[in-house]
């Protein structure tokens, strides 16, 4: 799935493949000054050009003074960005998907978790086909790290 | 009475380890392989001689500023008991030289180890194989244009899921084969002088891959590992660069595809003929939950004869 973006006020929409096409950067230009917020859901990939990209994006929006919220962001994309250290505490992220894995069915998935007022550790979620409680699938520091710039 | 066949390992191992019960799990463990082997707690103990037949499965107390004397090879087993090493401790493994580090508890640790051990005694570094089952069915891509990594990276997961596995690992491998292949296509090139001569080609730059450029991608799973295996024909990749550049924190800079393959997976295996042949192969646990391996993955370079 190609990478297609889009801006409306103050939100940027990325959806697709973050790879070594990709040119995220440029839309800093295009959103107001203050709180911007970047929805990632739809995120099928990233590569390490791509996350390059990414970052630069991320760069450019806190060089101009915006404040940055990252809205339910892709699975793919929250794992890798606790990869780089330099992300930690630049970024607000409200709500990532995370692998989760149902002990009683079997059930995989990346349901939505929400950060609210902070996230200690990653809470349990209830499995979509049997409602058992699911766990997370991997560790949380991979999902955590970013939070503890 | 005939004797039976002799097996094709030759060499000689010494456990090195303080714990006896360990030394005596290892022991068993890498017995398999078909040559003496040697138990002791310390280098210098008596009657352990180590010299450049030796391979040397050493626990994480060696890991530090020792000097290791000259073996065929050094593996870093550095796992409590039965428990996974730390990422602290194979990112200084890693830093300081190691070409074999055993991030895994048991099963993975016996499989692992008996592979490296056996790739070792027989001199034969090469092929995805070697860390699969019989019943494993490999299949491959012959990459004929740059252009074509998107579509097999994208073949690639297709299969994968149609195996029955989950979108997790089809998501993981997706990343590792992107990672690799571009490695082969972009970073492994290199002209007389030994400069990347295509490090910084566009990435949407129609190019022919023949003759000394062409990338081969192979992938099976035997249920218990996925494995991904690329190949090119420069033998240009230094494993030891590798390894410190793994062993720490990434950053935006400089290349990042290797690192985000190795996070991506479970063990990282470098095979270089040098100047001839690199193969790159990622191995993916699909048994077990992420949590209950090694939360970095083991890291092995061997140096061969391209086959």
């Amino acid at each position: 799935m190609k990478l297609e973006t889009s801006v409306k006020g103050n939100c940027i929409t990325i959806v697709g493949r973050i790879d070594d096409t990709a040119q995220l950067h440029g839309l800093a230009a295009h959103v107001p000054v203050g709180k911007v917020v970047v929805d990632t859901e739809g995120v099928t990939f990233v590569n390490s050009i791509g996350m390059r990209e990414w970052i630069r994006l991320i760069r450019a929006l806190r060089e101009t003074g915006r404040s940055i919220v990252l809205e339910r962001v892709a699975d793919v994309l929250m794992t890798q960005m606790n990869l780089i250290a330099e992300l930690a505490g630049a970024v607000t992220i409200s709500s990532f998907h995370a692998q989760y894995v149902c002990p009683s069915c079997g059930h995989e998935g990346t349901p939505l978790v929400d950060v609210g007022s902070g996230l200690a550790k990653m809470p349990a979620l209830p499995c979509p086909e049997c409602g058992s409680a699911m766990e997370l699938g991997d560790f949380p520091e991979r999902y955590l790290m970013i939070f503890k710039g | 009475m005939q004797r039976p066949e002799a097996g094709r390992a030759r060499g000689k191992l010494v456990v090195l380890h303080p714990e006896r019960k360990a030394q005596r799990a290892l022991h068993r463990l890498v017995g398999a392989a078909g040559v003496p082997v040697e138990v002791t707690d310390k280098l210098d103990g008596p009657g352990t001689v180590i010299d450049e037949t030796t391979i040397v499965i050493a626990d994480a107390t060696h890991a530090g500023p020792l000097i290791r004397p000259p073996a065929r090879a050094w593996i870093a087993v550095p796992g409590e008991g039965l428990a996974p090493a730390d990422t602290a401790t194979i990112s200084s493994l890693l830093a300081g030289g190691w070409d074999h580090v055993i991030a895994h508890p048991m099963p993975v640790l016996a499989e692992e180890l008996l592979a490296t051990v056996q790739k070792l005694l027989r001199r034969d570094a090469f092929g995805l194989e070697k860390y699969l089952t019989w019943s494993a069915d490999v299949r491959g891509y012959t990459l004929d244009n740059a252009q074509d990594r998107e579509a097999v990276v994208s073949e690639l997961a297709r299969e994968v899921v149609a195996f029955g596995l989950p979108d997790r690992v089809g998501s993981m491998v997706s990343v590792i084969a992107d990672e690799l292949l571009a490695n082969a296509i972009y970073a492994a090139p290199v002209d007389e002088a030994g400069n990347r001569v295509r490090v910084a080609d566009p990435r949407d730059r129609v190019r022919a891959l023949a003759g000394r450029d062409v990338v081969t991608l192979r992938w099976a799973t035997d249920a218990r590992y996925i494995a991904i295996e690329v190949r090119d024909r420069y033998g240009s990749i230094d494993p030891r660069a590798i390894a410190k550049r793994l062993s720490v924190s990434q950053t935006s800079e400089g290349g990042m595809g290797l690192p985000l393959a190795y996070a991506c997976c479970n063990q990282l295996v470098l095979d270089v003929a040098p100047g001839k042949l690199t193969e790159v192969v990622a191995l993916l646990d699909v048994r077990f939950k992420p949590t209950d391996l090694a939360r970095t993955a083991s890291f092995h370079a061997f140096t061969g004869e391209a086959p």
